[in-house]
């Protein structure tokens, strides 16, 4: 009798057990959905991906919740772009959560910044500067290319830290290398068309987009990155926009401010266009596919606009 | 005519081309099929060309993956606690302020009022200057020195060593979630005492921290803390103190303090996050010394004759009060007894703190609202020491004949007292920030009056940078005993170098 009742209580534990040990998925931790999006792609069911940011918000500028610590605490990979960008508030996830297998030079830390080649760093970089980043601009996620490179390095990290479903893996990377360079062929046909467009920025947000389309970048809203638009230098970006030749559209992500922009805008009749950014800056913009479509849609129907 | 002209030209290229077609129609089959042949040959040639040139290309890129795959040599990774340029990383904290007064004597009555818990002098004068000096010691530890530069009128600049601690990085390997910190640190208690005064959102900290704590807690000692691997974040961690730092003091056994604490926190919806903590702070204080100057305390005084008696009957002190005057006298003294006196015994500090902070569009660097609070417990109870003089004259009318004796005066107090503070800040535009606290500290059980100590403060700040502020606030001070106080405070922070990451 107290045989059986052993037996059933076993049996019950390894029925409730089993399948969450059966079921232990790798836990991603994003910092900015594009990565998160990108983690998705290639872990399928066997990665739970949670990002710390969403669409609608500044990466640089969030705060160390405490429901962010929780997750890295428990995250098995912390994948991020790196070069400075999460550096108000990633330092203490990682110190909080103490997570080992994350901290740097561990397999479970991805830093984008640090397999594609920046733009725009700087020398000696000075606060009088505003927000520059020394390393370079962290937003490398807008060149096609570069998400392929993190593909393959997430592919291998997944792999080596968790070899069991490493068929798995592989056979999403084969799959979204495929669709990503048919897409790719596309959208460099398509920014064929855009190569010469003119634009104002907000903030650097842009480089990797504007080197690969070939659109040409003819002032910032914000005379110093991070330093909020000053009516000075508002005025002085109106007369540069002012010849004939002017911009076609002022750059903003879902997350800039936009009175400045409206103000330039009414001045100069330069539409103001809302890229999405990253996955979830824009309604449709569901995957890194939507993403560059919509990116390339909206700038397209900026050029045409004479 | 332009038009007409041209009409005409395209008239006659289509006559010329329909009969030379149809004349040659025969001739011209065989031709068109050649053409169509050599196209077709051409076509194959590019088509292989760049076939071939793709080849190469992609065989150029995947040779150049091998690199790629590779992190940079550079590291600029953001994991790690910066600064990298620099080993250590160095920053200062500059802070000024120009401040009026509408009472000419402020005192934060029954409780020792340092250095820090004083009202800041009036006119101009300097905060507190800061220096931070941090880095990684290697892989496993990480080192800071925090000092503080104190100026008050009158004085020497006091150097304080604020911070001199080290702390286990997660690359320790322990066991995940844990960290241990030794040596002297911004202790891990309530919400504010882990956090730099500049980073505060008011000009002056809240009057519980100034009462019980003298601002902050940062004694010598060591703690750990662990962060537990649930979905929902919590964390639990203690230490053991010297028990040197106010609310203890005059350490014997050089162990005389411990704390613990837990906290737990999430997510209120997509923009929105809370924490909610409770920590205590207990221990022994060995003659512990008040504040050089009580307030009150001197020649306004008549009845100091009658102490002898509190001496071997503190217990029932409050018993022997007959009228009405006699009472609030009897307390304004025993105020002073908390306010100066040498206090041995035990203390108790239990706080439980919360924080809210929402940013309607998730981007706090745009506009944000933040909401704290803290309530504090105060046990403590233990016998107050104080030298008193008396007068002691043999003949009454002659004040020569009289002598000044200094007698040491000892009471069994109950010093319990509550205190607790909200505050909201909201940032309603990207530099500025308004905000309004209220504060509020009960005086010590056995010098109990009618009102207790308290302020209203609103403030609104403009910050050019996230390293640059500038404050105005004002505060209408409740103190004991004494008309209202109407503050107007001024004040700058800036800090250069190196800034660390923000924890919620």
């Amino acid at each position: 009798m107290h045989r059986l009742a052993t037996r059933l209580l076993i049996a019950g534990i390894l029925a409730v057990a089993l399948p969450a040990i059966a079921t232990a998925q790798m836990r991603i931790l994003a910092c900015e959905p594009e990565w998160a999006a990108l983690a998705s792609e290639i872990g399928g069911s066997d990665v739970v991906v949670h990002s710390a940011t969403h669409g609608k918000q500044d990466a640089h500028y969030i705060r160390a919740r405490p429901s962010l610590i929780a997750q890295a605490r428990r995250a098995d990979i912390l994948f991020c772009s790196g070069a400075d960008l999460e550096a108000g508030w990633l330092p203490v996830l990682m110190q909080r959560g103490a997570r080992v297998v994350v901290q740097p030079g561990q397999p479970g830390n991805i830093m984008a910044s640090d397999y594609v080649k920046l733009l725009e760093a700087h020398e000696n970089a000075d606060r009088s500067h505003g927000h520059v980043h020394p390393a370079g601009n962290p937003h490398v996620h807008l060149d096609p290319d570069n998400i392929d490179i993190l593909a393959r390095v997430l592919l291998k990290r997944l792999v080596s830290i968790d070899p069991e479903n490493a068929d798995g893996y592989r056979s999403r990377h084969a799959d979204f290398t495929a669709r990503w360079s048919d897409a790719r062929k596309v959208w460099y046909s398509r920014a064929r068309q855009l190569r010469g467009m003119k634009v104002v920025v907000y903030h650097a947000s842009w480089p990797y987009l504007l080197q690969w389309t070939g659109i040409v970048r003819v002032t910032a809203l914000e005379a110093k990155p991070g330093v909020p638009p000053t009516p000075s230098h508002l005025v002085k970006v109106l007369d540069r926009t002012s010849s004939d030749d002017a911009a076609k559209a002022i750059l903003l992500t879902p997350f800039d401010p936009t009175d400045a922009a409206e103000w330039v805008s009414s001045r100069s009749t330069i539409p103001i266009v809302e890229l999405p950014f990253t996955v979830g800056g824009h309604d449709g913009v569901d995957d890194l596919f939507s993403l560059f479509d919509v990116t390339l849609e909206l700038l397209e129907s900026a050029n045409s606009q004479s | 005519m332009y038009n007409g002209s041209r009409l005409t030209a395209s008239i006659v290229f289509g006559m010329l081309v329909t009969v030379f077609s149809v004349e040659a129609h025969a001739q011209s089959q065989r031709t068109v099929e050649e053409i169509r042949t050599e196209l077709e040959a051409l076509k194959q040639q590019y088509e292989d060309r760049l076939s071939t040139l793709e080849a190469q290309l992609e065989a150029i890129k995947s040779a150049s993956r091998q690199d790629e795959d590779e992190p940079h040599a550079q590291d600029h990774s953001s994991g790690a606690p910066r600064d990298n340029i620099f080993n250590p990383s160095i920053s200062l904290v500059l802070d000024g302020r120009l401040a009026d007064y509408s009472a000419d004597e402020w005192a934060l009555a029954g409780f020792p009022a340092g250095h820090e818990s004083e009202r800041p002098p009036s006119g101009l004068s300097l905060g507190h200057s800061e220096i931070v000096m941090s880095g990684n010691i290697d892989d496993k530890f990480q080192g800071t020195l925090t000092l503080g530069l104190g100026v008050h009128p009158g004085e020497p600049v006091e150097l304080e060593l604020e911070e001199a601690y080290v702390r286990t990085l997660p690359g320790i390997g322990l066991v995940d979630g844990f960290r241990m910190t030794a040596g002297r640190a911004l202790w891990t208690f309530g919400y504010l005492n882990e956090h730099h005064a500049h980073s505060d959102d008011f000009t002056d900290r809240p009057l519980p921290y100034r009462a019980y704590l003298d601002g902050a807690f940062n004694d010598d000692g060591a703690e750990v803390s662990f962060v537990l691997p649930t979905e929902m974040y919590a964390e639990f961690g203690g230490g053991v103190f010297r028990g040197d730092d106010m609310p203890f003091g005059g350490s014997e056994s050089g162990v005389e303090a411990w704390s613990a604490y837990g906290r737990i926190g999430g997510d209120a919806g997509r923009d929105a996050a809370w924490r909610f903590g409770a920590s205590i702070l207990s221990g022994r204080a060995h003659d512990r010394m008040g504040a050089v100057h009580a307030h009150g305390h001197g020649d306004d005084h008549d009845d100091h004759d009658d102490h002898d008696d509190h001496d071997d009957e503190h217990d029932t002190h409050d018993d022997e009060m007959a009228g009405h005057d006699e009472d609030e006298d009897e307390h304004e003294h025993l105020a002073d007894f908390f306010t100066g006196g040498a206090f041995t015994g035990n203390t108790r500090l239990v706080a439980i703190d919360f924080r809210y902070a929402w940013a309607p569009t998730g981007n706090p660097r745009q506009s944000e609202l933040i909401l704290q609070g803290e309530y504090f417990w105060r046990m403590e109870s233990g016998l107050y020491g104080m030298m008193e003089e008396h007068e002691e004259c043999e003949d009454p009318e002659d004040s020569h004949t009289c002598i000044i004796e200094l007698e040491e005066v000892v009471l069994d107090l109950d010093g319990g007292s509550r205190g607790w503070y909200v505050q909201g800040v909201y940032k309603f535009s990207p530099q500025w920030r308004a905000g309004a606290r209220y504060a509020q500290v009960g005086l010590p059980k056995d010098a109990e009056a009618d009102s207790d100590h308290s302020a209203f403060s609103a403030m609104v700040d403009w910050s050019n940078s996230e390293f640059g502020r500038v404050r105005v606030q004002y505060n209408r001070e409740h103190l004991h005993d004494q008309e209202d106080d109407n503050q107007i405070m001024l004040q700058y922070i800036m800090s250069l170098g190196a800034h660390g990451a923000h924890s919620f």
